[in-house]
């Protein structure tokens, strides 16, 4: 840290202090991994380049399976994206107030895995040179056109969710004068901490948080019915919309939890993210492996019970087939595993989340896998033949470029921004203790006035 | 590929530009346009011209678009196909324009097969082989020049057989169609020609394992058959097939009778059988017109038995249904249809006379016809006339033709009933004599390696022979064992007459004719002959006195114009009026001039004469004693010198044919219908599909039914060998509920797409029919091992 | 008003995938390499696909030549944002492949399975382009194609029977599969045209279409007599 950068640092709250090392401090760790994961990137983006060079032929696409790995993220990583927007908006207007330490990696998240989500159909295009012809040809019938709009809106919303609440921490670190000065007054738009901005401030963020629900909700509905519009086996389900939905928050809060964990470790953040924290997280994921297995044992109980042949085939192609192992993975990575961990607080530890939550994002990539492929090789029609699908390594390897692409994102966001909240934080330790004694208070028999406690939740 | 400095810049910038969502510049789309340019609508014709990709010579319609050919469809005025076509014919533009046509003549330029060769012009070329037989006459040798001929049934082949015998030399190797049925109806009709079946008229027709509807004479004749009169299904003829495997001619007929291999005869007997004891037999004309039906004395004075003794005591439906696995009711309810139904007719196909016994069984087929006198009627079995040609020049023997010819033939006498196996006996010849008995080998149409039964001893032969010149317009793999090649046009650019086969019982002279500007590298080998003949002058010379082709067709179209008889192709309706007029006995000229005639020839597409006189009982039998004859007394004298048992029809089933130890599969070689012979692998669109099962393509299968695939633990689409007693050859296996047990169905005439030859007929026992010289397809024995 | 459709009996159908070759040699479709084909990427618009039951000897086959169904109720052209695919007021499913993104959404919305997708860029030998079709666009790698009644030959009819200043008949428009089926299996023509032999045959109690329960409406008909 250069000298004149240190003692101003030295200068700050220990808040201050801890939340915004990251910006000043960067350990060879860090560029080391951002290095491996550059490298990643770079080299599927080359494979991309010898796709569109070539032709699709360079993947393992073909007929019947026309869609693979590229649609398969690209329902994975939207799914992800409902992680933070949505969950930090449902806590906030729940007035939880343990979420105060979380809610900004979870946006960072969002924001950051939609436009790698977004990207995928694009890179699945036969002529991605053509893409503009969905506005310039749009076709309102079409779910894929819904889906363009809702992710734009989503895209667009969450930005500015994860904008605006950031305000004050940019002023804090323009004042604080620790880093590129000039840019985060740029940022932080004139923000001064007074009382007049903070009301404004609390007040936009209530209405957006509310505002955003409806729109994530969507994002993922739609994207369920891309499948669901066909009459494909398997695909042509009214439950599709809520089932992608819950699904989405599902993975959502897995990968917030893994993120925690690693976030809590790097930058020792155990103060901030504490057991408690992946305790109530860990009950979520609990509820959720409920939901989810609540959700696919409906979904394939009407399937197997309805007994139509064309579903039966790609039913059965799942359940024994050639995709009983993904199947049964899936299974035990979105159900049991999180289930039995979660069960117990014990295991509820950041270790325990860890483990769950990687295991529900594997299990969710497979999900989407299963949902993907085995209806592709199974055409309804009962003459047509069974089709295959290996990916290519172009495929993969775009694949993990846009892993490595996001996580090299997040890292490099953390370096510019306090994954932490560091005003909230204060607000937290200045008002909400006692405004939360007083809400409680209120709840209960021969307290002041209702109004009172309404006026204190001001 | 490996990514190059470049690559990765352009890497970047193509991540770059997907990410911020603009796709990715057009200048990545090289091969959209260049090519493609430049040949928007220009002038069109339509050009009729035949079909000659197969045997059953199709009357086809020509697209052509600034003299392109881009597309071929069938000609609606062609009396047999009607305007239908089959896929090898639809393909035929890949042919014409096939990437790996040879561009000019080409001489060998290093040891042979090195694949080394010197570009010559024509002349050049023409020269060598001119001096090259000069030689041959010179040292009085003609018979050492010999011809490997494919199928080219009219004047190509009277050309060619024209110019042998003027140059004098016997060898003119047939390597055709040969069915032995040729042999049948010489033995019972006394005629030299297969059976005409008047398929257009049949209200039955009973099909002994002719794949009708695949690889028949003509499919198209058999598809027409089939499916007119077009609307009104309860007047459509009906279609029994009998026949080993479930063949797609089976599917579709409208009964299948399946049968063990090599016993179609025994049920057509065991028909026979109860035919003759429920009295279904046409009697009168019986006594009038046949012989050997009843018991009689030979010409040694002793008391032979007749048919309907031997069929009375030898095929009771009992012991038929015994060996042919067909239950007896069912062989009563057939033998009942058939002689219910006025205008029925039973085919004898090829699965029936290629085998050991196949002349007998062919007899034995046919007698079933004989016997209903469903013979020169309409619906039957007709006796077909020959076209009205004007003959070639008059041949001039000079005396070294005349001792060339007295000269015995490199491949040996030819059989008692037939021509079959010519081809590979003549290999064996030359392999197994010292003396180079052949200097110069000619190959049209022929491509031995990759079709004979024994591709190694023809390797072996031509080493053996001084000079080979091929004729064929394709590197085949016998071509490329040769030291000259002149390659001929292909069929839309050259002229032909294309007469339809034996199997059409109305004379059609179809006519092909360039329909684009013939290749500059190509020579029409007929061309060449001539001109070669004109080198050579003297007799050669005098007996080809024509300029070219064209000039010669139409000399021998002047034959058409004189007859008196017949048109140039009309509509159905039309046709119908002609015919009527001529059993009237009326004829009127449509042309008074033969250029006129000419005209309309090339303009429709050929002559023909659709009207049968079916009440003149010449046509019939032209047999010793004048009548069809069940007993053939030609017959007994040939057996005894073959030590057979001297009575047709006992043993006409393939008794004694079993499985040797440690080859338990029999092998069923087919030919699918898709396959054009040899011209398969020039046409991609059908080797990319070349059967039904949508999984294959470019890839030789075997069906094998599904039990006994799980018992010899074997799965689909596992690579197998199919290995015999005498080799064995690669393909994919396919499980086929239609595949009889313990049976590997091999369809034959496909490559692997590495161009190696998957060909069951290079397994086959080598048994052959000693009456026909028709080779067995139906004996042998294989064991699949996984590869 | 018009409504094209075909008629296909089954009866009649031998398997011998005239039709299929025939459309492709009219619609330059492309052959690809083996390894491709085998991987599931060869393109047929018409593919004859078979049916097959019952073990030797009481097998039974049938051929069931599949072009696009050209639904009256296509899914696939509702789901395509770009209005690539689209359905013209006689009934024809048409392509526009200056247009189609190749997203492949209309593939996976098309129960049938007829679309076909250009994996690569097609490759015709120099000589070979000379039997391409002028009248048929060969397609640019990335776009998707398929099956459609030659729609070019209804448009040169058209201009035909207005240059002779006479009303379409039924013989002038016929796609080169049913041009070419040597057993007259595929009949074509209006099927809203009483005169048509389409229209007949539809109502004949043998017809039939394939999946009629998806309400996809289809005009392609099968004619099989129940056994
Ligand atoms: N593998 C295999 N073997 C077979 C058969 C088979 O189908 N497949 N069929 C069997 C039967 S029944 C027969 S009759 C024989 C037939 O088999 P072949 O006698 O070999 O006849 P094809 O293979 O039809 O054609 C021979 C060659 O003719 C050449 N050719 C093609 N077009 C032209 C042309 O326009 N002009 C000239 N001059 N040459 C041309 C081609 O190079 C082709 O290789 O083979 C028998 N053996
Ligand atoms: N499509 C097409 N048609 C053609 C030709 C072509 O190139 N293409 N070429 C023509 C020529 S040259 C020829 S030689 C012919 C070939 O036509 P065919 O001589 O008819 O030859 P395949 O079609 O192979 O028919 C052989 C039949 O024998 C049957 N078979 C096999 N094993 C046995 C057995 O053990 N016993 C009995 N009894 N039958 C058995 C098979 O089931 C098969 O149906 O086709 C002619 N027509
Ligand atoms: S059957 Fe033979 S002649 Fe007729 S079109 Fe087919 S290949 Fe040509
Ligand atoms: S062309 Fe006719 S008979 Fe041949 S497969 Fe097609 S529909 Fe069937
Ligand atoms: S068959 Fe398929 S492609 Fe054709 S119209 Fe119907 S849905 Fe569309
Ligand atoms: S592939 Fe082309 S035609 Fe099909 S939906 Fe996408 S854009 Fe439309
Ligand atoms: S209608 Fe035209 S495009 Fe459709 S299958 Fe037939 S030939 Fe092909
Ligand atoms: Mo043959």
């Amino acid at each position: 840290m250069r000298h004149g950068v240190a003692e101003r640092f030295a200068r700050l709250s220990p808040d201050e202090q801890t939340l915004l090392r990251p910006l000043v401090e960067t350990s060879r760790g860090f560029y080391l991994a951002a290095a491996v994961l550059g490298a990643i990137t770079l080299w599927g983006a080359f494979a991309y380049y010898l796709q569109v060079r070539y032709g699709l032929g360079r993947t393992g696409l073909n007929r019947p399976e026309y869609w693979g790995i590229y649609i398969i993220c690209f329902v994975f990583f939207i799914g992800i994206s409902h992680a933070g927007t949505l969950i930090s908006a449902i806590l906030r207007i729940s007035q939880a107030e343990w979420r105060r330490a979380i809610t900004r990696s979870a946006e960072f998240i969002t924001v950051l895995v939609l436009g790698f989500g977004a990207i995928q159909p694009i890179i699945d295009l036969g002529r991605p040179d053509r893409v503009l012809n969905v506005i310039l040809h749009a076709q309102g019938l079409s779910p894929l056109l819904w889906d363009v709009v809702s992710i734009g809106v989503y895209f667009t919303a969450s930005s500015i969710y994860l904008y605006v609440p950031m305000l004050p921490d940019l002023a804090i670190i323009r004042d604080s004068g620790i880093k590129a000065p000039r840019l985060y007054r740029l940022l932080a738009a004139g923000y001064q901490h007074t009382p007049e901005q903070r009301r404004r401030l609390e007040r936009v963020i209530g209405v957006l948080a509310i505002a955003v629900i409806p729109v994530a909700v969507s994002v993922h509905t739609i994207i369920g019915w891309i499948f669901a519009m066909t009459l494909r086996p398997m695909w042509h389900s009214t439950i599709f919309g809520p089932y992608f939905v819950m699904g989405a928050i599902y993975s959502g809060i897995a990968a917030l939890l893994v993120a925690m964990v690693v976030l809590r470790r790097v930058y020792h953040l155990e103060d901030y993210f504490k057991p408690v924290h992946f305790d109530y997280m860990g009950r979520l994921l609990l509820i959720f492996s409920l939901l989810w297995f609540y959700f696919t044992f409906a979904e394939y109980l009407t399937a197997f019970y309805g007994g139509e042949p064309a579903e039966m085939r790609a039913l059965w192609a799942k359940l024994a087939g050639p995709f009983a192992i993904p199947f049964w993975t899936m299974v035990a990575g979105c159900f049991f595993i999180p289930l039995i961990l979660m069960w117990r607080r014990s295991t509820r530890t950041p270790a325990g989340t860890l483990v769950a939550g990687v295991a529900v994002l594997i299990g969710m990539w497979l999900e989407r896998f299963n949902i993907v492929v085995p209806t592709s090789v199974n055409p309804r029609w009962e003459f047509e033949g069974i089709g295959r699908y290996a990916p290519s390594w172009i495929e993969l390897s775009i694949m993990a470029a846009t892993f490595s692409g996001f996580i090299l994102l997040y890292m490099v966001a953390t370096k510019f921004f306090p994954i932490v909240s560091i005003w909230e934080m204060k607000e937290g330790r200045e008002e909400s203790v006692q405004e939360v004694a007083e809400r409680v208070a209120g709840y209960l028999p021969g307290a002041p006035s209702v109004a009172a406690a309404e006026a204190g939740d001001e | 590929m490996s990514p190059t400095r470049r690559e990765f810049f352009w890497t970047a910038s193509a991540a770059a530009a997907a990410v911020a969502f603009q796709g990715v510049p057009e200048v990545l789309w090289p091969q959209d346009q260049d090519g493609y340019e430049g040949w928007e609508p220009g002038l069109e014709e339509a050009r009729a011209s035949t079909c000659l990709l197969c045997p059953a010579r199709c009357g086809i319609r020509g697209r052509l678009v600034d003299g392109r050919l881009v597309g071929i469809a069938g000609n609606p005025l062609h009396p047999m196909s009607r305007g239908g076509i089959c896929p090898r014919g639809i393909a035929g533009v890949q042919v014409l324009y096939h990437p790996q046509r040879l561009t000019g003549p080409i001489v060998r330029d290093g040891p042979r097969g090195s694949g080394q060769w010197r570009q010559v012009t024509r002349d050049e070329a023409l020269a060598l082989i001119a001096e090259r037989l000069k030689g041959l006459r010179a040292a009085d040798r003609p018979e050492a020049l010999a011809l490997l001929a494919g199928y080219c049934a009219g004047s190509v082949e009277d050309v060619w057989r024209q110019f042998l015998t003027a140059f004098g030399s016997p060898n003119y190797i047939a390597d055709d169609y040969r069915d032995g049925t040729d042999g049948v109806m010489a033995l019972m009709h006394g005629v030299e020609r297969r059976p005409s079946y008047d398929l257009g008229h049949s209200e039955l027709v009973l099909s002994f394992g002719a794949p009708l509807f695949e690889a028949w004479w003509s499919p198209l004749q058999a598809f027409v058959g089939f499916a007119h009169p077009e609307s009104d299904e309860t007047r459509r003829s009906r279609f029994i097939q009998v026949d080993t495997r479930f063949s797609r001619t089976a599917a579709r007929a409208h009964e299948w009778v399946g049968v063990r291999p090599g016993t179609h005869a025994v049920l057509a007997l065991g028909i026979a059988y109860v035919l003759i004891r429920d009295e279904l037999l046409e009697l009168d004309f019986i006594a009038e017109r046949v012989s050997g039906f009843e018991d009689f004395t030979d010409v040694e004075g002793q008391l032979q038995e007749g048919y309907r003794s031997i069929v009375s005591r030898n095929f009771r439906t009992e012991e038929v249904s015994a060996i042919t696995g067909v239950p007896v009711e069912r062989i009563t309810s057939l033998a009942r249809t058939y002689a219910e139904s006025p205008a029925a007719v039973a085919i004898c196909g090829s699965d029936v006379t290629a085998a050991p016994n196949g002349l007998l069984a062919g007899m034995a087929v046919h007698s079933v016809n004989v016997i209903t006198a469903n013979l020169n009627r309409p619906g039957g079995v007709l006796l077909g006339d020959d076209l009205p040609l004007a003959p070639l020049a008059p041949l001039v023997l000079d005396d070294t033709a005349r001792r060339g010819l007295d000269r015995e033939r490199v491949a040996g006498p030819l059989p008692a009933f037939g021509a079959g196996g010519q081809r590979d006996r003549f290999a064996e010849a030359i392999v197994g004599s010292a003396a180079a008995q052949v200097e110069v080998l000619f190959l049209y149409y022929s491509n031995p390696i990759a079709s004979s039964v024994a591709p190694d001893v023809w390797r072996e032969a031509l080493e053996m022979i001084d000079y080979v010149v091929s004729f064929s317009p394709f590197l085949d793999e016998t071509t490329r064992h040769a030291d000259l090649v002149l390659p001929d046009l292909l069929p839309y650019e050259r002229w032909q007459d294309a007469p339809t086969p034996q199997s059409y019982p109305y004379p059609v002279w179809g006519l092909a004719q360039p329909l684009v500007a013939p290749h500059e590298g190509g020579t029409h080998t007929i061309d060449a002959v001539l001109e070669i003949a004109r080198a050579l002058g003297g007799g050669v010379r005098e007996a080809l006195p024509y300029d070219g082709v064209e000039t010669l067709l139409r000399e021998r179209a002047r034959g058409l114009f004189a007859a008196r008889r017949g048109m140039t192709f009309r509509s159905d309706f039309e046709s119908r009026h002609y015919e009527q007029m001529e059993s009237r006995g009326w004829w009127l000229p449509q042309h008074t001039e033969f250029d006129e005639f000419w005209d309309a020839l090339t303009e429709r597409g050929g002559w023909t004469d659709l009207f049968y006189d079916h009440t003149d009982p010449g046509r019939l039998a032209r047999t010793s004693d004048g009548r069809v004859q069940l007993m053939p007394p030609g017959l007994p004298v040939v057996l005894d010198a073959q030590g057979r048992p001297r009575r047709p029809y006992i043993d006409v089933g393939s008794r004694g044919v079993a499985p040797t130890d440690g080859f338990p599969l029999r092998l069923v070689p087919y030919r699918v219908s898709t396959l054009a012979s040899g011209s398969l692998a020039l046409e991609r669109w059908l080797a990319e599909k070349p059967g039904l099962f949508p999984e294959v393509h470019w890839d030789p299968w075997v069906e094998v039914n599904p039990a006994t695939a799980r018992s010899l633990g074997l799965e689909d689409d596992t690579q197998v060998w199919v290995e015999s007693s005498r080799g064995r050859y690669r393909a994919r296996l396919k499980l086929f509920l239609g595949a009889p047990p313990d049976h590997v169905c091999a369809p034959y005439g496909l490559r692997h797409p590495d161009g190696e030859i998957a060909n069951p007929l290079s397994v086959l026992d080598g048994s052959i029919d000693p009456l026909t010289g028709v080779q067995s397809w139906s004996t042998t024995f294989v064991r699949l091992q996984r590869v | 008003m018009t409504r094209w459709g075909m008629v296909i009996d089954l009866d009649r159908c031998t398997g011998c995938l005239a039709c299929e070759v025939a459309c492709k040699s009219e619609n330059n479709i492309p052959t690809v390499s083996p390894g491709q084909a085998e991987i599931g990427r060869a393109m047929s618009w018409m593919t004859v696909v078979t049916e097959i039951e019952g073990d030797f000897p009481d097998t039974a086959m049938r051929f069931y030549p599949r072009p696009c169904m050209h639904c009256d109720n296509p899914p696939c052209t509702k789901v395509c944002p770009v209005e690539a695919t689209y359905i013209s007021d006689e009934g024809i499913v048409g392509q526009i492949y200056p247009r189609c993104i190749g997203c492949r959404y209309c593939a996976n919305a098309c129960p049938y399975v007829v679309k076909y997708f250009n994996w690569y860029g097609p490759e015709w030998a120099e000589s070979e382009r000379r039997h391409l079709n002028p009248d048929v666009s060969v397609r640019p790698k990335g776009v998707i194609e398929k099956c459609t009644f030659c729609h070019h030959r209804l448009q040169k009819a058209r201009e035909a029977a207005r240059a002779d200043g006479r009303p379409l008949r039924e013989e002038d428009y016929q796609p080169a599969c049913a041009e070419v089926c040597p057993t007259e299996a595929i009949v074509f023509g209006d099927l809203d045209n009483p005169e048509h032999r389409v229209a007949q045959l539809a109502e004949e109690s043998r017809a039939m279409r394939i999946m009629e329960e998806l309400g996809t409406e289809p005009k392609v008909y099968y004619l099989a007599s129940r056994e």
